[in-house]
């Protein structure tokens, strides 16, 4: 603020802006806290019921739930889950957190190689891999980590790969509206790995290109090059 | 099963796909076999009850077309995850114990390995390492893979079942010594909790020989362990 704003009125006008959007942020912060203990308080409410479940389970496979490692794997697990799936409880708005920055920057940006775990909703099973997110912003630009945390919104929770990239692709369009966005994920899937056909070294990739990705065949092809590269 | 290309058959293709029919109603093919065995019909509903509830109570709609069947898939899959419980080393074993005047190393290493683990239940996955020095007796090589398998497919701890595994293969062979590493990657460290994407847990047990004398251990280790 200094010798920014010389005349007194100026002056106050422009601490007062100032004040008003440190206000801002800091009601959207509390609001953000507040929802998100609103959200654990829920959590802790159904951990009883989930406790029970897991202890069924385990007692239906055939194992002694007293026996001294298993004692408080019921609880664990319960918590391991809802933290495997904590995604429902964020949307973007909340994570974004205002970090959509005016620039004139029309070119490409690569966010690659970010570790992705979600669990997959048909076998409940894990399946995880990269995620290789490009977008060619429309003078907005948003905090590279940001890409990071949408994928985690989206895969902690109960997902099929297509959706998830599908989910990525559009929540970053919604939020940024840039010339376009490309996604591409590439997973193992332990439902396959571990069990059913067993297959080790199998991996599943899934993309979805909108914008100037889907229409401009140069474009797509400068994304999967720079991406692919290690 | 086996895939079949018509082309490439011609005139047999009929004989064969009767062959095909006959040993599927003879129960003669292994993999079915394995994955229809692990199913315990009698605790399944109760296991799919409990799932979905687990599903309702973390916010998801049960009815959604992609849950629909969720619950019995993933009792059935944590059946197939558990079915370890079921087998003994005497099963598998099948009696593949040969007489054999050898008594250098045998080692079979890289052996792919899931388990789940007991305080999470969330997998973990790796490689075992095995050597035994025989004692006149050797075991069909693939033996040594279905025991990883016996105590791998259940609710365990790295460092059990690394001891397990050992102990097995020497109370089955009696062999001069037994030697078992695994080295896995931990779900519940890497998808939660502490959240370290590259960390990964050794365990070894050492039998016999490869406790007695160093040269062996280190000639063990030197043999598997190099890249």
């Amino acid at each position: 603020m200094n010798g920014l704003c010389s005349d007194p009125v100026e002056e106050f006008n422009c601490n007062k802006a100032f004040s008003d959007l440190i206000m801002e942020n800091k009601k959207t912060a509390a609001i953000f806290k507040h929802e998100k203990s609103r959200k654990e308080a829920e959590d802790k409410i159904r951990l009883p019921t989930l406790e029970a479940a897991y202890t069924s389970i385990l007692r239906d496979l055939g194992e002694d739930t007293d026996r001294q490692g298993l004692l408080r794997t019921p609880l664990r697990a319960a918590r391991a889950m809802q933290f495997l799936t904590k995604g429902y409880h964020e949307t973007i708005d909340d994570i974004l957190n205002n970090a959509i920055f005016d620039e004139d920057h029309d070119e490409m940006v690569i966010v690659k190689d970010i570790d992705m775990f979600s669990l997959c909703e048909h076998h409940l099973v894990p399946f995880f891999g990269k995620v290789h997110i490009g977008y060619i912003p429309n003078k907005k630009v948003v905090g590279l980590s940001k890409l990071a945390r949408i994928v985690e919104i989206f895969s902690r929770r109960l997902q099929v790969q297509e959706r998830l990239t599908k989910q990525i692709a559009v929540g970053i369009s919604e939020a940024l509206q840039p010339k376009g966005v490309a996604v591409v994920i590439e997973a193992a899937h332990m439902c396959m790995v571990m069990r059913g056909v067993q297959k080790m070294n199998s991996r599943t990739v899934t993309s979805t290109m909108l914008g100037i990705y889907l229409e401009d065949p140069k474009t797509r092809e400068e994304f999967l090059t720079l991406s692919q590269t290690a | 099963m086996e895939y079949h290309h018509t082309t490439e058959m011609n005139g047999v293709v009929t004989k064969y796909l009767n062959m095909c029919i006959q040993c599927k109603q003879n129960d003669l093919c292994r993999e079915q076999k394995d994955s229809k065995d692990s199913v315990d019909t009698n605790k399944l509903p109760r296991i799919e009850n409990a799932y979905s509830t687990i599903l309702s109570e973390l916010g998801e709609n049960v009815d959604r077309d992609g849950l629909r069947r969720t619950p019995l898939r993933a009792a059935k899959a944590m059946q197939f995850l558990t079915k370890g419980y079921k087998e003994t080393t005497r099963d598998i074993l099948n009696d593949a114990i040969f007489d054999e005047n050898h008594e250098e190393m045998v080692i079979v290493k890289d052996i792919d390995l899931f388990s789940l683990c007991e305080h999470h239940l969330v997998p973990f996955f790796g490689k075992a390492h095995i050597a035994y020095l025989p004692n006149k007796k050797v075991v069909g090589l693939s033996k040594l893979a279905r025991i990883v398998e016996i105590y791998s497919r259940r609710l365990q701890v790295q460092e059990r079942l690394t001891k397990q595994i050992a102990s097995a293969i020497s109370e089955a062979l009696e062999p001069t010594g037994v030697a078992v590493v695994i080295e896995a990657a931990h779900m519940c460290m890497v998808m939660r909790g502490v959240q370290k994407m590259n960390a990964s847990t050794v365990t070894s047990v050492m039998l016999g020989k490869f406790q007695d004398d160093p040269k062996t251990r280190k000639e063990f280790l030197d043999l598997t362990l190099r890249k």
